[in-house]
């Protein structure tokens, strides 16, 4: 054992022996009221280095990151920076010794521009400053560290991805030698991933650390030097990616081995052609606050009884999409037919009452109320009927035990009904939020970004749902970012680029170069 | 490992530990207030006989006591059931102007029996309350304004109403008083000594509220939108009607605490008649933390403070104590509420 333990704490291979880590965990522990979040981790990060952070959901690494970050204390263990042993009060301490963190979350202003995100608590900030002053700085930044970005910018207005970049660069420009990002991927479409990568690689070369949580495990393997795993807070192992395969961490991750299908076949046939459609979009249009065209022209129509998988680079008319077909937005000209009626009108609740379920891009938003209880964020959908309610009444004991009842069958492991759904994992919150959408969902399931949060295993388990619900007869849409997701799952695949559907065509006569062109807005024939 | 055993803190803090951090917290502040006294050259020990005597420890004392706590009671619940979800009506006292002024105007100007009259001021303050806050609701409602400011600053425009109605129109010519209306024609029943059947309405209307959000579909709809605005439009539930309905429920509270003011207590629309009790309803609600039932002992502990500042009066104490004690306590309660919420972490 003496020797493996020793290995694993060793530097990655591209750095020389003996090199000092800048941050070494000694046996940190962290316990929550029944729950032990951390225990006896073990681990150093050297700088110059990329590690990865890999584990279940739940299984403590966002927990360890908010001990090393400051907002949490440690009950046990120590924290040595540059070797010498320290304490975080407080984040602004851990901030001061150079480690920062990005947030699945982000914590920008939204209503603030990109300049004055970057530069609040900006500890030099000088008594006179102009808005100009600081977007010259901003973007003297983004610059020194090849983060492109629009300084003048509101911050509401950006995608995920030119958020996060904001979020990196206010973390670089405080002077971080430590760079910590939670599931940083999860947003991205894969040319901003590219772009994420090489300015980590870029800060790696120029003796920057960082620290990755993320479930995707081919992109640890293409970027990671090392690789560490937790299982229900203790860390299992640390190891250099060159001696590990995806397999063998998932292994390691679950405790048993696990691969996603590749396809999903049916259980029963498929049904016949020319059933009613239970949704469909004609001519489409809908506009943002701001005025820009967010779906252009999009004519549409769901089948029962099938996957329809959604492909595209985030940020090209999903969100819009997804909020059209569940009434939570009204076209701003075509028609929308619900059970073939048009249901022009922005209203949720009768979509809800029709058969349609929808899981959210943003389920903490949108779709949850994090201050309130599991019980009563798992009521949502059918607080208004027995046995939870009636046209005046509502049972608090009634919505706990159906909260349990959800727990129990999306194998999620509560405290309690009555504890706050914030304090739950992002894994967790998504699987309860799709167990409670699929009950209501007979006839048209919305899912946007499913898979975002999840481990393989959740991921496994709610794809297994969506095929399930196909079977039983609804029309499922799928939007991913995961084009492997989208081909295992769906029996036609439509492809948006700029809010405009590119084509609608049958998973057998689609292949990865042509949805791919697609993605990029050519059409097939100048593909061809 | 360290030396200091571990702690963590609790999201859901069990009553008990609340019960037991209240209970060392007002321990606290009055420790404090009794070597503040010491140090005056009081005796303490001969001050806290007197506060007990002439509070809890007499008749007239405990009439005192439920005669304050009908209003704040009102009020504290007006003032809950906009936290509950996220709103604040700063504006307690002046919708209990407006539910005084129209029970007042039903009380002077009419001359029914009292089984008809008593219910019609009791209607009338009520949608007065309402009426009163229907301004600022609607433009929170529907314009996003923030009630905060608008709830508050009509609370100026009530208070100087009533001195206008006390002092102008509706004076009393028959004694002269100053700034005061005649003696109503009607009072609610008296029940025991002074205290009123206004207590024991003030006391149902708090246990009904509770039981009621808890157990309505509107309780719940309204917790959705106070949580999450966003959240409820998914769900269908229209969030700005809500916002309406729970802020004219708040100034109805409200107004209701003015009528049985005017009904009950002080027989007459006065200058200065709130008392306060608007602005002492937000530490009411405050100290009720989640709990409607638990504005019941909030109410009680306020009307203690209040009693014991009159008190303390009597012995050339300023009557800015009342105020110093009042804050002391607010301080070391919620210190102790925070300090509930930690435990030690058993480790094995």
């Amino acid at each position: 054992m003496a020797d493996v333990t020793h290995a694993s704490n060793a530097p990655p291979a591209h750095l020389a022996a003996g090199t000092p880590p800048i941050l070494e965990l000694v046996n940190i522990a962290k316990y929550f009221p029944g729950v032990i979040a951390n225990e006896n981790v073990s681990l150093n990060v050297f700088p110059g280095e990329i590690h990865a952070l890999l584990g279940e959901n739940g299984a403590g690494k966002s927990t360890l990151m908010n001990v090393v970050t400051g907002l949490y204390q440690p009950d046990a263990g120590e924290i040595i920076i540059d070797g010498y042993g320290t304490t975080f009060p407080a984040p602004d301490a851990a901030i001061a010794a150079g480690i920062g963190m990005v947030h699945q979350h982000f914590r920008l202003v939204p209503r603030f521009t990109v300049a004055e995100n970057l530069h609040l608590g900006w500890s030099e900030t000088p008594r006179r400053l102009s808005g100009k002053d600081i977007e010259e700085r901003a973007s003297a930044l983004s610059k020194k560290f090849g983060l492109p970005i629009t300084p003048s910018a509101v911050v509401s207005s950006l995608s995920a991805g030119e958020q996060q970049r904001v979020e990196i660069l206010r973390v670089l420009s405080r002077g971080a030698r430590l760079l910590i990002l939670d599931e940083p991927t999860a947003v991205l479409s894969p040319v901003e991933v590219g772009e994420l990568f090489s300015a980590l690689r870029r800060f790696r070369s120029e003796g920057g650390a960082v620290v990755i949580i993320s479930h995707k495990l081919d992109e640890i393997m293409a970027l990671a030097d090392r690789v560490s795993v937790l299982r229900q807070g203790r860390l299992v192992g640390t190891h250099q990616t060159c001696d590990v395969t995806p397999d063998s961490l998932v292994t390691e991750m679950i405790g048993r081995p696990v691969t996603l299908a590749t396809s999903y076949p049916r259980q029963s046939p498929a049904p016949a052609g020319g059933e009613a459609e239970p949704l469909s979009l004609k001519q489409v249009t809908v506009r943002d606050a701001a005025g820009v065209v967010r779906l252009d022209d999009v004519s549409l129509a769901l089948r029962p009884g099938e996957v329809l998988g959604i492909a595209g680079v985030t940020g090209n008319g999903q969100p819009e999409l997804a909020e059209v077909l569940t009434g939570l937005k009204a076209a701003e000209s075509g028609t929308v037919y619900l059970n073939g009626k048009a249901a022009n009108r922005a209203d949720p609740a009768m979509f809800a009452h029709a058969g349609v379920g929808h899981v959210p891009e943003d389920r903490l938003k949108r779709a949850l109320m994090p201050g309130l209880s599991v019980a009563e964020n798992m009521a949502l959908r059918e607080y208004d009927r027995p046995p939870i309610g009636g046209r005046f009444s509502f049972s608090m004991a009634q919505a706990r035990k159906f909260a349990q009842m959800l727990a129990d069958r999306a194998g999620v492991k509560l405290p309690g009904t009555q504890v706050q759904i914030r304090g739950l994992s992002g894994g967790n919150q998504q699987r309860l939020v799709l167990e409670r959408e699929i009950r209501i969902a007979s006839h048209v399931l919305v899912a946007s970004y499913p898979s975002r949060g999840l481990d393989i295993g959740a991921i496994s388990a709610m794809r297994d749902m969506l095929a399930r619900a196909r079977d039983a007869g609804v029309a499922v849409v799928l939007m991913s970012e995961d084009l492997d997701e989208i081909f295992a799952l769906s029996d036609r695949i439509a492809v948006l680029y700029a809010g405009r559907l590119m084509g609608v065509m049958d998973r057998a006569d689609a292949d990865r170069e042509s949805i791919g062109a697609l993605m990029s807005g050519r059409n097939l024939s100048e593909a061809a | 490992m360290s030396a200091v055993s571990p702690r963590t803190r609790l999201t859901v803090v069990p009553s008990h530990r609340i019960a037991v951090g209240r209970g060392l917290s007002i321990l606290a502040a009055l420790g404090i207030v009794a070597i503040t006294l010491a140090a005056m050259g009081r005796s303490p020990i001969e001050l806290a006989g007197l506060v007990v005597r002439s509070t809890v420890g007499s008749r007239f004392g405990i009439e005192d006591l439920a005669l304050f706590m009908t209003p704040l009671m009102l009020t504290g619940a007006a003032v809950w059931v906009g936290i509950r979800v996220n709103l604040w009506n700063i504006g307690a006292e002046g919708q209990l102007y407006a539910g005084a002024t129209a029970a007042t105007a039903v009380g002077l100007f009419t001359h029914w029996p009292a089984i008809v009259a008593l219910p019609a001021m009791v209607v009338a303050g009520a949608l007065a309350g309402a009426a009163w806050i229907f301004i600022p609701a609607a433009a929170r409602a529907w314009l996003g304004v923030s009630e905060i400011v608008t709830s508050l600053l009509l609370n100026f425009v009530a208070s100087l109403l009533v001195y206008y109605l006390a002092t102008g129109p509706w004076a009393d010519r028959v004694t002269g008083a100053l700034a005061s209306t005649e003696r109503l024609h009607v009072a609610l029943p008296e029940l025991w000594g002074a205290v009123h059947l206004g207590f024991l309405l003030a006391l149902g209307i708090v246990v009904g509220l509770g039981v009621g959000l808890a157990k309505s579909r509107f309780g719940y709809e309204t917790a959705v939108c106070g949580s999450n605005p966003q959240a409820a439009h998914y769900a269908g539930i229209k969030v700005a009607p809500r916002i309406l309905a729970v802020l004219l429920l708040s100034g109805a509270l409200a107004g209701l605490a003015g009528v049985f003011e005017v009904a009950g207590t002080v027989h007459r629309l006065q200058g200065g008649l709130a008392n306060n009790y608007g602005y002492l309803g937000i530490v009411v609600a405050l100290l009720a933390r989640g709990s409607c039932f638990a504005l019941i002992p909030a109410a009680l502990l306020m009307a203690l403070i209040l009693d014991t500042g009159i008190v303390l009066q009597t012995t050339q104490i300023s009557s800015s104590a009342v105020l110093a004690i009042t804050g002391l306590l607010v301080l070391a309660i919620a210190a102790g509420d925070e300090m509930a919420a930690y435990v030690r972490v058993n480790r094995n």
